[in-house]
Formats: structure tokens, C-alpha cells, sequence
């Protein structure tokens, strides 16, 4: 269909169809900058000179440390993934329908996790659980008089861990979102029936809520399994290796041999992330509910009784385990003289907060970030509202395609999208913008524009048509009644949605340490740097500035749209 | 103060068609009710109406001016219509004044004037002291009323509704049809009104449109739709009413269990015999058919009940119920299980419809 309109269209009166040309666009900055990069990708991994041949798959699978590398990839992903929907999903339903104490509180904690660069929970656990000198080892066999420290972060367990209380805010977000739009009368209608609230929960709200808790599953899975800044932070003095890790060490190679080893394991890689997508959408497939009601009702609110204090000390703990001890040790470290001894008044300096103010590496990096940040944050929410327009006020035939690639944009891992547009994108096709912001804003744009998307389309989703009608049908035109009545409503979601690009993309470590270039580094990447090279101190005063912009920001923005902003 | 003209008027997503060439004038001041069960059509013409939805084939006129046809379509902000929603549509950002002078903003009138028409109006729709107030602050009645208000305020030719009333309790649609009404008389504009509720179509309509599946069954006012039902669909859609089977010849209708009327009609073959239980009188000595009363409830000012006829036919034949209303007052002069005879007052006789 999508093809005889474009046919029929010379026999009419030439019609400027805006929809299509809006879809057209969208379509052709994917197809050039996601899929044709990841297809000449796969097309590198089996294609040499001298033709077809799986020799860089025999040659990259000869080595036990990339089988080794694949399997700690598979395992901590997995256990992450198990772990984080465990953990979300409880948690999701307790901040969102119950009456918890404190619940906007908790739920603004967990949610700002998400825009915290997860690295810093590597740096953070590091400080901890060193096998050796970590705080809370020491602090705990102190306490309890072992013989020895009880943990070792420098194992598949330690890197889990981080992982897990680093990645369980995408799936808490993704099921909370579903959670809220979910008509609450289905389940009154279990109670009426005489179930229970927990029977409730587990027959009809987790059923219901099944398609997210897998759309979820599968974040947090793709998350992990392409994350680098944890298993490099943690991985390399334990001598773990994922495959992310080893992708990027083949390129740091250099050689012509190194970048097809690690095309290869990226086709590999990627392959992984696509069975994860595919067994996903079998198990949901047919099972699309539709929960949202068209009148805007409020969640009923599950009172909790005699459970409600425990269950809010009980989200408290964990807050404090998850959320606050990493945060506060961060600070501290960025407070401290000599890492070895305990933070006190002697071991007190804000040297490195100086640093962080006045060293012009750092300054540069900041200011390279955020333009690329910014850039890709406002470029994609545009794409973002055009295509909530498109999804949930029109029938355009082909609005799904775009939808679709946008989804497995960002369920690519993030070093195959680098790698692949290193590969394509530096002149090779008449499109060199290899070692430019221009490479890392696209880059950002593919990996991170579905959560901008999905805020803004499930806001839209929520504003009956009719409300537009109406101002149509009080004589305004149609951007006027975008302006007056559209925006106004979804503006928190706008903002909303444009944090939720721009924050990853602010601090991003993975792709940027691909694609960056002497001018173009990013702040992410020269954390890392320091973190790993140089001092601890800098890069946990450059995380603690990361954590209070995170803040400021979403204080301000709490009391410009008084209290609607919400993520 | 318009009056529509719908010639041809054609609706059809791919294979499906919604309506089928539809011609009727509405004229001024008239008070037009679509009526008919839900997914017949009603909504979609009055969403062409408005410009919501453009026509498939077909002209749409309004004052004589074309705003919708094959070559030439008018955007509903220019068609001059006031519409009320049924979900109300009340912005949930905007207060009640806002929310009524939006019309009036878009026009840019001048601040004073703009004032002064919403004061007017929300006085007319009965909200003057709640103009500071949220829509979530007010019930859903008095949001309805915030709807209708803006869509009057700018004195639109045509006011649209589109089952407006679906969302409010008994009482509340009771009195809502009433000031509606008034408003109408009191505005004079031709009013275009979508419900699947023929009581409000009833008590409101200068003229009524009965679809089913998209195809117009009848047209006239509510009187002439109730006593002259075009077909059984019109019959059984507006007020109750008994479908009794039956063979037609000359002179007489023979229903089964060998009971007969005369009919002096010239239908012939199987026919229906369609009668509306408030014309059906008891009798406990002679009448035209016969039967026992089964069921009888008291409903204060009539009594419903169930007399099942034919209960002299074959055994394992359904026993064939008529529905009856006497006077209140007479309830318990026939104890249930006597037997009785029935004299239909009026009736109609349609030729028996395959289903």
C-alpha cells in the first residue's frame, strides 16, 4: 500500500503528504546511519578478499579467552537480567500502587540511578569491596570477626552485582510507566472476586504486566551484556573478560586483522542480543492487552496495613545499600588525601575538586559532552514527538517502520553501533564524519532516542483525540491547537524524555571510547581515563559533579513545572 | 440557524462500509436525532458533519455552502460548528473560563468582550460561580455543562452532540435533555444530536433518524417513527413491543396453536404481527387471542406482565410469550396461571424478515 500511494500520487493533484515525507526522512536517517552500518558490519565479519569465508570466526573462536569472554558475557547479563526484573518488579508495584511511605521519594532515588553513569557504581563497589582493603569488607569482618573479608569484587559475582544495582532502574522505569497506564477497575474486579491483594498481584497484574516485564528483561539484558565502563573497571584486575571489553581491545589494536576480529565478535555479539529480542517478542507476541483506559483514572492505591512500615524499611534498606552508600562513598573519595588511610580532617582535601574546576582537559571534555548531548537530546525528542504524532493521531501506512528500527536501534549494543559506523562512516561511503561530534551525536541518537520516545508516545497515548478535536472544532488550526492543548499537556513528558536522552548520552563511556578523537573527547571517557590511568580522587570529583547536576537539574525542573516533571 | 443538506453522503474504511449514500436535509432550528445500536454509523456521519472524517463519496452542504465533497473539503475550525463530546473533551489544563473563551480567542476578540460573552454563557449553563475552577475540580455533570458552554459561545450555526449524556447518571440525563433542549429553543440553532437511547431521542427530537448498519431505516418525528414503524428494526428499536408470527389469508392471520385473527389487509403468506404491550387490553370473558398470564409485576402506575399464548399447541413447542402493560390499578384482579383473552387495540403487520 505503502508503495502504490507514492505511484498514484502523479495522477491527483500533486499532494504534499507531510506524514509520509515526515516518515520518509526518519526512515532515510535510519536506514543510513543504523541499518546499512550494521549490514555492512555483518557483511565484513564473513566477507575477506578473497570472498565468503568464516576464517575470522574460526580464528576469533580459536582463543579460549574469547570463549571465555562469551561466557561471562552470557552469565552476568543473564543473572543481571534475573536479578534486575526480581528486583524491579516488586519494587515498581510498591512505589507505584501502594501506600508506601515516602513513595515519591523513593521512586525520584531509584529513577535518578538511571541517569547516573554506571561505571560510578563500579568506582563506588571498588572502593567497598575490595578483597583486600575494601570499607564495608573490612568494616564487616571487623564487625563480626572473621578471619577474612567476606567479599571479593573482583569476581563473575562482583560484577553481577554492580551490574545488577546499576541496570534494574531500566526495568523499574519500563514496568513502572506500564504499571501507572494500567486500568485499575481489572484489578478491583479481582478483589470483588474475593482474591486477595497479593493473589492480585501475582493472576492479574504480573500476567497484564508481562509484555513490559520482558520489554524490560531485554534492556537490562542488552544493557549489560554491552556495558564497559564495569566489566573494565572491575573485569581488569580479576581478569574478566566480556566480550564488550574484548571488542575494544581488538580495535585498540589497530591492525587490519585487529578491526575484523572485532567485527566479528560484535556479528557475534549482536547475534546474541537479536535471539534475546526474537525469544522476547515469541513469548509476548500475541499477548499485546490493551490496559489503557481512555478516561485518565488515577491507579487505586493498594493499602499495605500492618505490612506498610516494614515494607517501607524494607525499601529503605535497600536504598541505602543500593543507592546511597555508592553515592556517599564517591563524595568521599573525592574528598580524600591518601585513598589508603579513612577520610578525617586530616585526610581532607579539596584538591581535586579544584582540578575538576580549573584542569582544561576536563573543562573541554565537559563542553564536548555537552554539546553532543544537547544536540542529540533535542534532535531526538523531535523525532520523538513526530513520531508519538505519528504513532497515536494518524493511520499513515509505514508508521510502524520507523518504530521498529528505532527499537532495534537501541537494542543493538552500543560498541556494535560504534563499530559499525567507524567502519562506514569514514569516507568509505562518501560520508566521512569519523573523529566529529557529528559521529558521536548519531551514535547517541540510535542508542538512546526509544526511552525519549516511548515517554513522549505514552504521554500522547494519554490525551484523549477529542480534546484536539474540540479545539479544531473551536476554529483553531491545527498547530494551534498543538500549541494550546497538546504541548501544554505533554510538555512534562517532553522534558522528561529529552533528560532521558541526554543524560545517558552526557556521560556515555561506551561508544564514545570508540568514536572519540583528539578534539572530541568526552567527559565520560576521560572519567574512565583518570579512573583507570591516573587518580581515583578526579574521577570520583568528575562523578560527584555528574551526580549533582543529575540533582540540581531534576530539582529545578520539579519546581518549574511544579511537580509535574516526572520520569 | 443553518440548515444541512447531505446528498449522497458515502463512508467506507477499505471493504467496510460505515455509511451508505445518505441524503437528507436538516433544516433550521431543527432538533435532528441519529439514532440507532452502536456501531451503526451514527457517530462517523456526525464526525463528516464536523469535518472529522472526510466522506468517501457524496456532498455535504452547509447554508447552502459546500464544505465537503469529492473536490473541495473545509476544515472543521472553519466550519462554524459547535460540537460537545461524548467523553466532553474539557481541557484538563485550562479552567472554566478559559476552557469556554477559547473560541472566542482564537477569533481575537477583544479582552472585554471575550469576558462578557463567557459570563453570559456560563450563566446560561448554570456554572457562574465555578469559572476559577479546574475540570478536575468540578463533577461530571457540570464538566458537560462546561463542554456545552463552549460550544455555544460563540453562537455557531449547527451544535453537534455526540451522545453526550452517555456519561451521566438517570436523574442527571433527565434534566440535562430538558436544558438542552431549552438551550436549543433559546439559541436557535439546529441542533444534530447521536444517541443509541431512543428515550432521549424521544423527548428531545424535532425529527429522528433511525440507522441500522449504516443504512437509514426511517426518517419523521419521534410520533410518527413510534406509530408507523417502518420496519420490525424501527418497531423493535423504538419503545417495546411483541413480534407475533403468523400465516396471513384472506381475512384472517391463523398463528399457531390454531388460534386466529381477522385481517383485512391484503398481506399473504408469513407475516409478523407486531403490537405494543400498552395497546393490549385483558379480558377475562372474550378477545382475540388466548393465553394464561404467567408472570405479573407491579410498577406503581402500570403492571408488566407476561402471557404466554399458543399453550394449546403441541407439547415441545415453546410456549409463545406476549408482553402486556395494564393500569396499576388493576393489579391482582387476574391471579398469575388463569387464563385470559387478549384484544389488540392497534397493530401493525409486517411481511415475515429472514434474520
Amino acid at each position: 500500500m505503502f508503495a502504490k500511494d507514492w505511484l498514484a500520487a502523479p495522477h491527483e493533484k500533486i499532494r504534499f503528504d507531510v506524514k509520509l515525507v515526515m516518515i520518509l526522512a526518519i526512515v532515510a536517517f535510519l536506514l543510513i546511519f543504523n541499518v546499512f552500518p550494521m549490514c555492512y558490519l555483518i557483511f565484513r565479519a564473513f566477507v575477506n578478499e578473497s570472498g565468503f569465508t568464516l576464517d575470522a570466526f574460526k580464528r576469533i573462536f580459536t582463543y579460549p579467552l574469547n570463549w571465555n569472554a562469551l561466557y561471562n558475557t552470557l552469565v552476568t547479563a543473564g543473572l543481571s537480567m534475573v536479578f534486575g526484573v526480581m528486583i524491579a518488579f516488586p519494587l515498581a508495584w510498591l512505589v507505584g500502587r501502594t501506600d508506601l511511605y515516602g513513595r515519591k521519594f523513593f521512586r525520584t532515588l531509584f529513577v535518578m540511578t538511571y541517569m547516573v553513569p554506571p561505571y560510578v557504581g563500579a568506582m563506588a563497589w571498588l572502593r567497598l569491596l575490595n578483597p583486600r582493603v575494601g570499607t564495608l569488607n573490612v568494616w564487616l569482618s571487623d564487625l563480626f570477626n572473621l578471619s577474612g573479608n567476606p567479599f571479593d569484587i573482583y569476581s563473575i559475582g562482583g560484577l553481577v552485582w554492580v551490574l545488577t544495582t546499576f541496570y534494574y532502574p531500566f526495568a523499574f522505569i519500563t514496568i513502572s510507566r506500564a504499571m501507572e497506564k494500567m486500568d485499575p477497575s481489572l484489578e478491583e474486579a479481582s478483589k470483588v472476586s474475593g482474591a486477595s491483594p497479593l493473589k492480585t498481584v501475582m493472576t492479574v497484574t504480573f500476567p497484564i504486566m508481562l509484555p513490559s516485564i520482558v520489554a524490560a528483561a531485554l534492556l537490562v539484558f542488552v544493557s549489560a551484556a554491552s556495558c564497559y565502563g564495569i566489566p573494565s573497571i572491575i573485569g581488569a584486575p580479576g581478569r574478566l573478560d566480556t566480550v564488550t571489553t574484548r571488542i575494544i581491545d581488538y580495535v585498540y589494536v589497530g591492525s587490519a586483522e585487529g578491526l575484523t576480529d572485532a567485527t566479528t565478535l560484535a556479528v557475534a555479539l549482536m547475534a546474541i542480543a537479536n535471539v534475546v529480542l526474537y525469544v522476547s517478542t515469541c513469548i509476548c507476541g500475541k499477548r499485546q492487552y490493551i490496559t489503557v483506559s481512555g478516561k485518565s483514572t488515577r491507579p487505586s492505591i493498594v493499602e499495605l496495613g500492618k505490612w506498610r512500615l516494614p515494607m517501607t524499611i524494607a525499601v529503605g534498606l535497600f536504598a541505602i545499600v543500593v543507592v546511597v552508600i555508592p553515592f556517599a562513598t564517591v563524595a568521599m573519595t573525592s574528598f580524600t588525601k591518601n585513598l589508603g588511610k579513612p577520610l578525617s580532617l586530616a585526610n581532607f582535601t579539596t584538591h581535586y575538586w579544584h582540578i575538576l574546576f580549573t584542569r582544561k582537559g576536563i573543562l573541554d571534555t565537559a563542553t564536548n559532552s555537552l554539546i553532543a548531548a544537547s544536540v542529540a537530546a533535542t534532535a531526538g525528542i523531535v523525532i520523538a514527538c513526530v513520531m508519538a504524532w505519528l504513532l497515536t493521531r494518524t493511520k499513515a501506512k509505514g508508521r510502524h517502520i520507523p518504530d521498529f528500527l528505532i527499537t532495534v536501534g537501541s537494542g543493538t549494543p552500543s560498541v556494535v553501533i560504534a563499530l559499525a559506523l567507524i567502519m562506514t562512516m569514514s569516507g568509505r561511503f562518501g560520508i566521512n564524519i569519523y573523529n566529529t561530534l557529528t559521529i558521536m551525536i548519531i551514535a547517541y541518537m540510535i542508542k538512546y532516542l526509544l526511552m525519549g520516545m516511548r515517554t513522549v508516545v505514552s504521554a500522547m497515548s494519554q490525551i484523549h483525540p477529542s480534546l484536539e478535536e474540540a479545539a479544531l472544532i473551536s476554529g483553531a488550526q491545527w498547530h494551534r491547537s498543538f500549541k494550546d492543548i497538546t504541548l501544554p499537556l505533554i510538555a512534562p513528558s517532553v522534558v522528561a524524555g529529552w533528560f532521558l536522552i541526554f543524560m545517558p548520552s552526557f556521560y556515555e563511556l561506551t561508544m564514545s571510547t570508540l568514536l572519540y578523537s583528539a578534539n572530541t573527547k568526552t567527559i565520560g571517557y576521560e572519567l574512565f581515563t583518570y579512573q583507570t590511568y591516573h587518580s581515583q580522587q578526579t574521577a570520583s570529583a568528575i562523578a560527584t559533579g555528574i551526580l549533582l547536576m543529575v540533582i540540581m537539574v531534576n530539582w529545578l525542573l520539579n519546581k518549574l513545572t511544579k511537580g509535574q516533571f516526572s520520569i | 440557524m443553518a440548515s444541512i443538506t447531505l446528498t449522497d453522503v458515502t463512508k467506507s474504511y477499505g471493504n467496510v462500509l460505515i455509511i451508505h449514500k445518505f441524503s437528507e436535509v436538516f433544516n433550521n432550528n431543527e432538533f435532528v436525532t441519529l439514532l440507532g445500536p452502536s456501531g451503526c454509523g451514527k457517530t462517523t456521519l456526525l464526525r463528516m458533519i464536523a469535518g472529522f472524517e472526510k466522506p468517501t463519496a457524496g456532498e455535504i452542504k452547509i447554508d447552502n455552502v459546500v464544505v465537503s465533497s469529492p473536490y473541495h473539503f473545509v476544515p472543521p475550525n472553519r466550519r462554524g460548528i459547535g460540537m460537545v463530546f461524548q467523553s466532553y473533551a474539557v481541557w484538563p489544563h485550562m479552567n472554566v473560563f478559559d476552557n469556554v473563551a477559547y473560541p472566542l480567542k482564537i477569533q481575537r476578540l477583544s479582552h472585554m468582550e471575550i469576558k462578557r460573552r463567557v459570563e453570559k454563557i456560563l450563566e446560561s449553563v448554570h456554572l457562574s460561580q465555578y469559572v476559577k475552577r479546574l475540570p478536575s475540580e468540578l463533577s461530571g455533570g457540570q464538566q458537560q455543562r462546561v463542554a456545552l458552554g463552549r460550544a455555544l459561545v460563540c453562537n455557531p450555526r449547527v451544535l453537534l452532540l455526540d451522545e453526550p449524556l452517555s456519561n451521566l447518571d438517570a436523574k442527571l440525563r433527565e434534566s440535562m435533555r430538558f436544558e438542552i433542549k431549552e438551550m436549543q429553543k433559546q439559541f436557535g440553532i439546529t441542533v444534530i444530536y447521536v444517541t443509541h437511547d431512543q428515550s432521549e431521542a424521544m423527548a428531545m427530537s424535532d425529527k429522528v433518524v433511525v440507522f441500522n448498519k449504516g443504512v437509514v431505516q426511517q426518517i419523521g418525528s419521534p410520533m410518527h417513527i413510534y406509530n408507523h414503524p417502518a420496519n420490525q428494526f424501527v418497531a423493535d428499536f423504538i419503545g417495546r413491543i411483541n413480534f407475533i408470527p403468523g400465516v396471513a389469508s384472506a381475512g384472517k392471520i391463523e398463528f399457531s396453536g390454531s388460534q386466529f385473527m381477522e385481517y383485512s389487509g391484503d398481506k399473504r403468506g408469513p407475516v409478523v404481527v407486531a403490537v405494543r404491550p400498552e395497546n393490549i387490553t385483558i379480558s377475562e370473558e372474550r378477545g382475540v387471542l388466548h393465553g394464561r398470564l404467567t408472570q405479573a409485576y407491579y410498577m406503581g402506575d402500570i403492571n408488566d406482565c407476561r402471557v404466554d399464548i399458543a399453550c394449546t399447541c403441541n407439547h415441545g413447542d415453546p410456549a409463545l410469550q406476549v408482553r402486556v402493560l395494564t393500569a396499576g390499578h388493576t393489579y391482582g384482579k387476574i391471579k398469575t396461571g388463569s387464563s385470559l383473552w387478549l384484544n389488540f387495540n392497534e397493530y401493525l403487520v409486517f411481511d415475515h424478515e429472514e434474520h
